[in-house]
């Protein structure tokens, strides 16, 4: 009993981590209608950034001290949205959700190509930023960097479901979340509100990396994350802030609770597998996931 | 776009891929030219070709069910990989490669229904996901069935091909056996649009409830779009085992999926050309950053490997990028335009 208890734990606090990932996606797609696929290579690039402002500016003999380091890393995400933005989808705009979405693939590989280019393929350590270690609650351990990250993804979604649910601006984005066309008729601005989705979406995809990553080690493979985080986002509902967290919750624990006691069994498979067979069953059963908007034909 | 001057009398001769006499000829220039290439060219160009053909069979396919049905495929490098583990398993039992192709086809066509099936429920971006799904899970299922089955992480050794008792095995002969499938592929894709088949999938892509008021079962067609694509999709991975002569689940990726989807993007999705010129085009170019890669190696060889990588990565999605924000056609419409001018020199106007 103690085990399957704190294995839900455990899964619960990693599926927090899947949350705060894919609510990095819902931030986009609630903002501007966009899909991003490169949302676990968004998330790279938050975490180089983040290096390269700490750890990589003092291996260069540059100490920046740290605060410092982690406004120049937000300064980045804003530069980095803002550069897709006027690069990439402020052209097309307009255009049929097809382009859009091949954009996205299209992302895939220039932002993991331009990581590499960058910053090379090495591995490297990322800073400490939340404490290591875990203590005890009764019979339980709990990893304190996981339930600081938990706790953070709980008040970023609810912060977040306010702006985008009660502020004027945050009405806005949901206007152009609905359809650009009318949107641009209302008279909002497409191009601010996907600029405001690129930055947001990047700032909440580099609080995932810390969390993620905070004293491990950071290199170009950490995107996979993005494909956990997807299933994730689809399940919760790609309109829902809310629901991200709780979506995460969900598929962490079925994960670990595949992981101990049908894994056994399936050569690891069955782990692994969960979230696309989740994927594919909220598809098939619930296409809109459990709190987006009511709207099967999104293409 | 032809000339003035040039009529038809009856509608096959209108409704023909190639409608006049100079089309024929050229055409037959185009396959004299590519059967005479391995007498003149060394082993590194054939393979580069024969490389080249097994993705242009692949992209055909995708050109069935992105560009001509209009259902984002991103898992046909997954497909591909399914009828290579297929030919490896089929041809280890001894099977001839006549039996082989198609068993490998079919079986391929057979698991991207399998993923299709969702096109009850959900259809564009959402349909695109069950495809990701099936390239996310292909790796995993491999590795977690057991090693005997299809080599687990390791891979599997391919049988080698024997066509008539001669063992096919020299870039040269290699060359020719691609050659063969790829005119077989293109012949097919030409041929597909202008079936009432591929008029169906046409009418799916530009508006599905507009198709079902005429009748077309739109269900059916979207999945057999996906069924079609990934007949392809097989035959290029019986290509693909036999040349590789060896298939691990590192060669069908989601990066080479994207690959595919590049070209194909690159080229234009609508015409069978588009797909012909995009692998030209991006093959060429990977080419090219390869031999200038190698030569940066040579001075500078630490550093210059992951640097290569990185770079064709950045060419090829700068060039999806500006292709669909620039020439959303793609480079067959720029063809077109190019060989309408041509035609109707020198006269300026249509």
């Amino acid at each position: 009993m103690i085990k399957l208890l704190q294995i839900i734990i455990d899964g619960s606090l990693v599926g927090l981590v899947y949350g705060l990932v894919a609510i990095s996606f819902v931030v986009i797609y609630r903002a501007s209608k966009i899909v991003n696929l490169a949302q676990g290579e968004v998330l790279v690039i938050g975490a180089l950034l983040l290096w390269t402002f700490t750890l990589g500016a003092t291996k260069f003999g540059v100490h920046i001290p740290f605060p410092a380091g982690i406004v120049l890393t937000l300064l980045g995400c804003v530069a980095f949205g803002l550069i897709l933005e006027r690069l990439v989808f402020r052209p097309l705009i307009g255009q049929p959700p097809f382009a859009i979405f091949m954009a996205s693939i299209a992302l895939l590989v220039l932002l993991r190509g331009l990581a590499q280019l960058i910053w090379t393929a090495e591995t490297r350590p990322f800073p400490q930023l939340l404490p290591s270690g875990a203590f005890d609650i009764g019979p339980f351990l709990v990893s304190t960097r996981l339930l600081i990250g938990g706790v953070f993804t709980l008040v970023l979604a609810t912060a977040l479901h306010f702006f985008f649910t009660r502020s004027r601006h945050g009405l806005r984005l949901a206007a152009v979340a609905e359809d650009h066309n009318t949107a641009l008729s209302l008279g909002v601005s497409v191009r601010s509100a996907i600029a405001v989705a690129w930055i947001l979406g990047t700032i909440v995809a580099t609080c995932g990396a810390v969390v993620l990553l905070s004293g491990r080690v950071v290199s170009l493979d950490v995107a996979g994350i993005g494909f956990k985080a997807l299933p994730v986002a689809l399940l919760g509902g790609l309109e829902s802030v809310r629901g991200a967290p709780l979506a995460g919750a969900l598929i962490g624990i079925g994960e670990a609770l595949a992981m101990a006691y049908l894994d056994p069994f399936t050569n690891g498979v069955a782990s692994n597998v969960l979230p696309f067979v989740v994927m594919i069953g909220v598809l098939l059963i619930r296409p809109q996931g459990l709190f987006g908007w009511r709207r099967i034909e999104r293409l | 776009m032809l000339p003035t001057g040039i009529y038809f009398e009856t509608y096959a001769a209108e409704a023909r891929v190639l409608k006049t006499v100079r089309s024929r000829v050229l055409l037959a220039v185009l396959v004299v030219g590519l059967l005479t290439v391995p007498l003149v060219s060394g082993a590194y160009v054939l393979g580069v070709a024969a490389q080249g053909f097994i993705a242009l069979i692949a992209v055909l396919g995708l050109h069935v069910t992105v560009g001509m049905a209009g259902q984002i495929n991103i898992a046909q490098s997954a497909f591909v990989g399914v009828g290579a583990f297929v030919t490896a398993k089929l041809s280890g039992y001894g099977l001839p490669f006549f039996l082989v192709i198609p068993l490998a086809a079919l079986m391929t066509g057979l698991v991207s229904v399998l993923f299709a099936l969702p096109a009850a429920r959900v259809k564009g971006f959402y349909l695109a996901l069950t495809t990701l799904a099936a390239q996310v899970l292909f790796p995993i299922v491999i590795l977690g069935l057991p090693t005997e089955w299809l080599g687990g992480i390791v891979g599997m050794p391919v049988e080698p091909l024997v066509v008539g008792g001669v063992v096919i095995s020299s870039p040269r002969a290699f060359y020719y056996f691609t050659l063969a499938f790829v005119l077989i592929a293109t012949c097919a894709a030409f041929n597909l649009h202008r079936s009432g088949f591929g008029r169906a999938l046409k009418a799916v892509r530009d508006n599905d409830v507009a198709a079902q008021v005429m009748g077309i079962d739109v269900l059916r067609i979207k999945i057999s779009a996906f069924f079609v694509g990934s007949l392809f999709a097989g035959v290029a991975g019986a290509c693909t085992a036999w040349f590789l002569q060896f298939v691990t689940i590192e060669s069908f990726t989601l990066f080479a999926s994207v690959w595919y989807l590049g070209m194909l993007i690159v080229g234009g999705a609508q015409s069978p050309i588009g797909a012909i010129l995009g692998v030209l085009f991006i093959t060429v170019f990977q080419e090219g950053l390869h031999e200038i890669g190698t030569e940066i190696m040579r001075s500078n060889a630490h550093e210059a490997g992951g640097a290569i990588f990185g770079a064709t990565n950045v060419a090829l999605g700068a060039s999806i990028l500006l292709v669909l924000i620039f020439e959303p056609r793609g480079l067959a419409h720029r063809w077109s335009v190019l060989a309408t001018t041509f035609r109707l020199w020198p006269f300026p106007h249509r």
